[in-house]
């Protein structure tokens, strides 16, 4: 009896484990994202992106007569061994014949979709992902960042804050990242640039995810009276509790939140209140007006499918499915995986604002038709007021002079 | 200097008021009913999901007052609803202590995963109780962080005046200093255990109220208060209140100042390395008992 | 409880003849495998030695880590570093057990709890990155396993899936023949009454520091099995995630039910990858799952098939009454 039950169970567990039939018309796109914990909201700005690509190339009678059909992958918090698995389902169980991500590993995508050869995009924004390629660039050619890297924006960051029609009180800068990959590397590079210019790092404080509580660091603030505050997390809670607690008694600073003012509850929970800080958005598209007619229909499309702007990612993530789709439309054959990168490494794309040129390094580099954008809230909404490389206004956006220091 | 150190000393006494509210209701449940609650941190969330439900969602009107007087009777009948439904029917078994862990850590699972499909991954913002800050000198003292002591200090004498002057506050303590004394002189011990863990339900979920309208609300957000929380008992001894109110406001204070000397990171180090020392030196905590 | 052991097993070890060519079921087969390694250990610790050890997690990271460094930094073979690995673990296992044992139930959780919590930010902090943590980037190229000039990796899942089982059976028979000797009878005696035990001459202190010792030997040891598996580290396993997950494989199997903790690893990983359609609703489901079966099934699944087989006195935690 016992052994029965057991053996039971055991079966039925093991049914889990029967390969699916594939079915012969359609073409598998994986896309592996975080639709639960703590990634859930970012996951969900790359799906945006990639669910209207798919849907607009089904609804213009698909890729080769097929159509795209999504397999999706819960990447949950990136472990190690999670990564690796959804790299096995996707390209090794289910086949597909391109993987689409947003925040994908920051390195350990590489490892685990290098394995395959099927055309791989993702926005890890990481230079140690790029260090992973570097190291056997012949094995992880089919990967490809959607963006450029944390040093690269964080110069990028530092080129515009020095541009700013604004005089700087002071040269002392205030750096707060969180303890993550992404903003280590980006405060360091500010840190360095800053010191390279002549200007003091009063306080450059590492702090953990969660941290809410900001009073003794405002502390420390009101105390060096700083230019320049640079908040990196990416992460709305910290964010916004940092700047009200900040607006209780602000100091003269301007307000840098370099990436960290994407995710969308900044400027949605804050509205008018958020006024006045700034920040930048990589392979972003700019607005409240987008630089092409192309690029404002996009735009025009996304609103009227969410019902709000576009958020940091999508358009990244859309434009990773229609150069995967364009290539294969010239090579004609979705299976050609090695044709396809081949097709997009020579190539490029060709998207709303103009040619998407990938390095190298497989990284679609910051500049030319796709530049850095560098936002600042008004009205409570993010309006782009540069762009960088090369540094230049944006249209007739203005910088305005924040609140707190007029 | 002076002026940074009164800064700072502010900082940690708000940071402790209210470290004390949520830690009194964890320990009072497990000096009463030695059950140690996984889902503490998801009752804080539900504190601060009701008051935004209610304020944001329904739009209700007439501020916190109106609030405060929804919720409380609503996190009190689920104190006690889950502690009959899912705690009592475990403790006639005699591995019961961990079998309640392991239930509350599956409903923290249910419940912040159920805030996750209903409110969305997103943090919530609750409209503040009260706006401004004094401002003397250099030393910023916000109204928000004033309204939060007084309420979390006046939560605990209140708290303290029902354990001490009233029948069921009487009984709780019969039953936490000896459960069968308790029972043969006709205190029902089950609906006092039900009873004490539906009153920290609403110190926790009270404490959420005040922290979401400072801070904000999210899915996940209440697993740094049952850390934290959890830390404060150890430290002022399981079961003992006033050690908790006095771990409270130390765990604060060194946060605060730990904060400010060494930087956040060390905050984590700094806790859990005064911890270690204090149970090394009295494994029962400040003022523990055991049993 | 060797018969269970040997069906499950066999079971397991004749799945690649039907799913061998599918990487990704190979690859869930091979994590069960560990995760069964881990859940056993703390099943020994907790269901079985009565300490709430919430540290597993932890030790497990702590021996994937430091088998990587050994590995990568000091080009110790990866067999040797793990078993190196492991015995660094068991150290800390043993200056976290020292203290612990002087206290009580909840307190002895959030001790091991706060190695836990703690682990993170060391990992990524200047101390971490100096050991060669990486800091929060991690650990990216850690090499694969070599014995007698055949390289295991998970390029190859087969031969890796033979040699995890072998290892999964090795760490599991080990902690079996514990609960069967005179310790597992000595942990029952103290559970049942420790002043009892004690006056009869068993030293609880011994004991529970000797489980310590071995559970974070084996747990830091698989752990830099793992992370020679997947070939690349990071501190995002320290997540609340997996966390949880293990704690339900010891739920489901049955806590102080051996080898429930083995089948529970098998059935929740499954559980799990079928539940993946459910998407956001899949943790909530799991979380209600957990506390249905801690409810209706409090012996987890070994204690309903022990019911139904009507041999109920082996399990730890029967009723008192």
């Amino acid at each position: 009896m016992k052994k029965h039950l057991v053996i039971l169970l055991a079966i039925v567990c093991a049914m889990a484990y029967i390969p699916s039939v594939q079915a012969a018309d359609v073409i598998k796109v994986g896309v592996p994202l975080a639709m639960t914990g703590p990634y859930t909201d970012t996951g969900d700005n790359y799906w945006k992106g990639i669910k209207m690509a798919i849907d607009e190339i089904n609804a213009a009678g698909g890729l080769l007569g097929k159509s795209l059909e999504p397999i999706r992958f819960d990447t949950q918090e990136f472990s190690p061994e999670r990564v690796m698995q959804g790299a096995d389902y996707l390209c090794g169980k289910e086949k597909v014949h391109s993987v689409h991500a947003g925040w994908a590993g920051w390195g350990q995508d590489v490892r685990a979709y290098g394995k395959y050869d099927v055309p791989f995009f993702c926005d890890d924004g990481s230079q140690a992902a790029v260090d992973v390629f570097k190291t056997d660039p012949e094995m992880y050619s089919n990967i490809f960042q959607l963006t450029d890297t944390g040093i690269n924006q964080a110069e990028s960051m530092f080129r515009v804050l020095m541009a700013l029609p604004y005089e700087y009180p002071n040269k002392k800068a205030v750096i707060i990242t969180a303890d993550d990959a992404w903003g280590t590397e980006v405060g360091d590079t500010l840190a360095r640039n800053f010191k390279e210019k002549g200007w003091e790092v009063a306080m450059h404080e590492i702090v953990p995810y969660g941290t809410r509580e900001w009073g003794p660091i405002l502390t420390k603030i009101r105390k060096a009276a700083p230019a320049i505050i640079h908040v990196e997390i990416v992460s709305a809670q910290e964010v916004i509790t940092f700047f009200r607690q900040f607006m209780k008694a602000p100091s003269k600073s301007i307000l840098s939140y370099g990436y960290s003012i994407v995710p969308r509850e900044v400027v949605e929970t804050m509205g008018k209140e958020a006024d006045g800080i700034i920040g930048e958005v990589q392979t972003a598209m700019p607005t409240p007006e987008a630089p092409t007619p192309e690029a404002q229909a996009w735009v025009d499309r996304f609103v009227s499918l969410y019902n709000h702007p576009p958020q940091a990612g999508s358009w990244a993530a859309y434009s990773g499915v229609k150069a995967w789709a364009t290539a294969v439309a010239a090579v004609g054959d979705e299976t050609q995986h090695d044709a396809v990168i081949q097709y997009i490494k020579k190539n490029g794309y060709k998207g709303e604002t103009g040619w998407w040129k990938w390095d190298d390094d497989n990284v679609m580099r910051a500049g030319g038709d796709v530049p850095i954008g560098h936002y600042q809230v008004q009205n409570g909404e993010l309006v782009t007021i540069f762009t960088d490389p090369p540094t230049k206004p944006y249209k007739d956006f203005q910088f305005i002079t924040p609140r707190w220091i007029k | 200097m002076l002026i940074e150190l009164i800064d700072v000393f502010i900082s940690g006494l708000t940071n402790g008021s209210v470290y004390a509210l949520m830690a009194v209701g964890l320990t009072l449940v497990y000096g009463v009913s030695k059950a140690f609650n996984f889902a503490y941190g998801s009752f804080f969330s539900m504190g601060g999901y009701l008051a935004w439900l209610l304020l944001v969602g329904l739009g209700l009107m007439g501020g916190y007052v109106i609030i405060f007087i929804i919720a409380i009777p609503v996190l009190l009948a689920v104190g006690y609803g889950v502690e009959r439904a899912i705690v009592a029917p475990l403790r006639k078994r005699s591995d019961w202590e961990v079998k309640v862990m392991m239930i509350t850590l599956g409903l923290a699972l249910l419940l912040d995963n159920a805030y996750q499909v209903g409110f969305g991954a997103r943090m919530k913002s609750l409209p503040t109780m009260v706006e401004g800050a004094m401002i003397m000198g250099d030393v910023v003292l916000s109204y928000q962080d004033m309204v939060i002591f007084v309420l979390s200090i006046g939560g605990i004498v209140c708290f303290r005046w029902i354990l001490n002057n009233t029948r069921i506050g009487m009984a709780v303590r019969a039953v936490a200093q000896n459960p069968a004394g308790a029972q043969i002189v006709g205190i029902p011990k089950d609906v006092i255990f039900g009873a004490t863990f539906a009153i920290s339900t609403v110190m926790v979920g009270v404490g959420g109220i005040l922290l979401s309208q400072k801070y904000f609300v999210s899915p996940t957000g209440g697993w740094d208060i049952l850390v934290k929380s959890w830390v404060i008992t150890a430290f002022g001894g399981m079961g003992s209140i006033r050690g908790s109110l006095y771990a409270a406001f130390i765990l604060g204070m060194l946060e605060a100042f730990v904060g400010w000397i060494f930087g956040m990171t060390w905050v984590l180090f700094a806790m859990f390395g005064v911890l270690l020392i204090i149970l090394a030196v009295r494994p029962q905590g400040l003022l523990g008992k055991w049993g | 409880m060797a018969v269970i052991m040997a069906v499950i097993y066999g079971i397991v070890g004749v799945m690649p003849i039907f799913v061998g060519d599918v990487r990704f079921i190979m690859h869930i087969l091979i994590m069960c495998l560990i995760w069964a390694v881990v859940a056993a250990c703390w099943d020994l610790i907790m269901g079985f030695a009565g300490i709430f050890s919430f540290g597993q997690v932890a030790f497990f990271v702590m021996g994937a880590y430091g088998s990587a460094i050994l590995a990568s930094r000091l080009h110790i073979t990866p067999i040797l570093a793990m078993v190196l690995s492991g015995g660094i673990t068991a150290a800390i296992g043993v200056l976290v057990g020292l203290p612990c044992l002087r206290l009580k139930g909840a307190y002895i959780a959030l001790v091991t709890f706060a190695v836990h919590m703690i682990l993170e930010p060391f990992l990524k902090g200047d101390m971490g990155r100096f050991l060669g943590t990486g800091g929060s980037r991690g650990i990216l190229t850690i090499p694969p396993i070599e014995l007698f000039e055949v390289t295991f990796s998970s390029a190859a899942p087969v031969p890796f899936f033979y040699l995890t089982l072998l290892l999964s059976i090795l760490c599991t028979v080990i902690i079996l023949i514990v609960i069967k000797s005179y310790w597992g009878t000595a942990f029952l005696a103290l559970k049942d009454s420790e002043d009892f035990a004690m006056s009869l001459g068993v030293s609880a202190f011994k004991y529970k520091l000797m489980v310590f010792a071995l559970t974070s030997f084996l747990t830091g040891m698989i752990g830099g099995f793992y992370g020679h598996y997947v070939g690349m580290l990071s501190t995002r396993m320290l997540g609340i995630d997996l966390f949880v997950t293990l704690m339900i494989m010891l739920v489901i199997g049955g806590i102080g039910q051996y080898p429930g903790a083995i089948l529970g690893a098998f059935i929740t990983v499954s559980l799990n990858e079928m539940l993946a359609p459910l998407g956001t609703y899949r943790p909530l489901t799991l979380g209600a799952l957990v506390v249905v079966l801690v409810l209706l099934l409090p012996d987890g699944v070994i204690g309903l098939i022990r019911k139904v087989s009507g041999d109920e006195a082996e399990g730890a935690g029967v009723s008192r009454y």
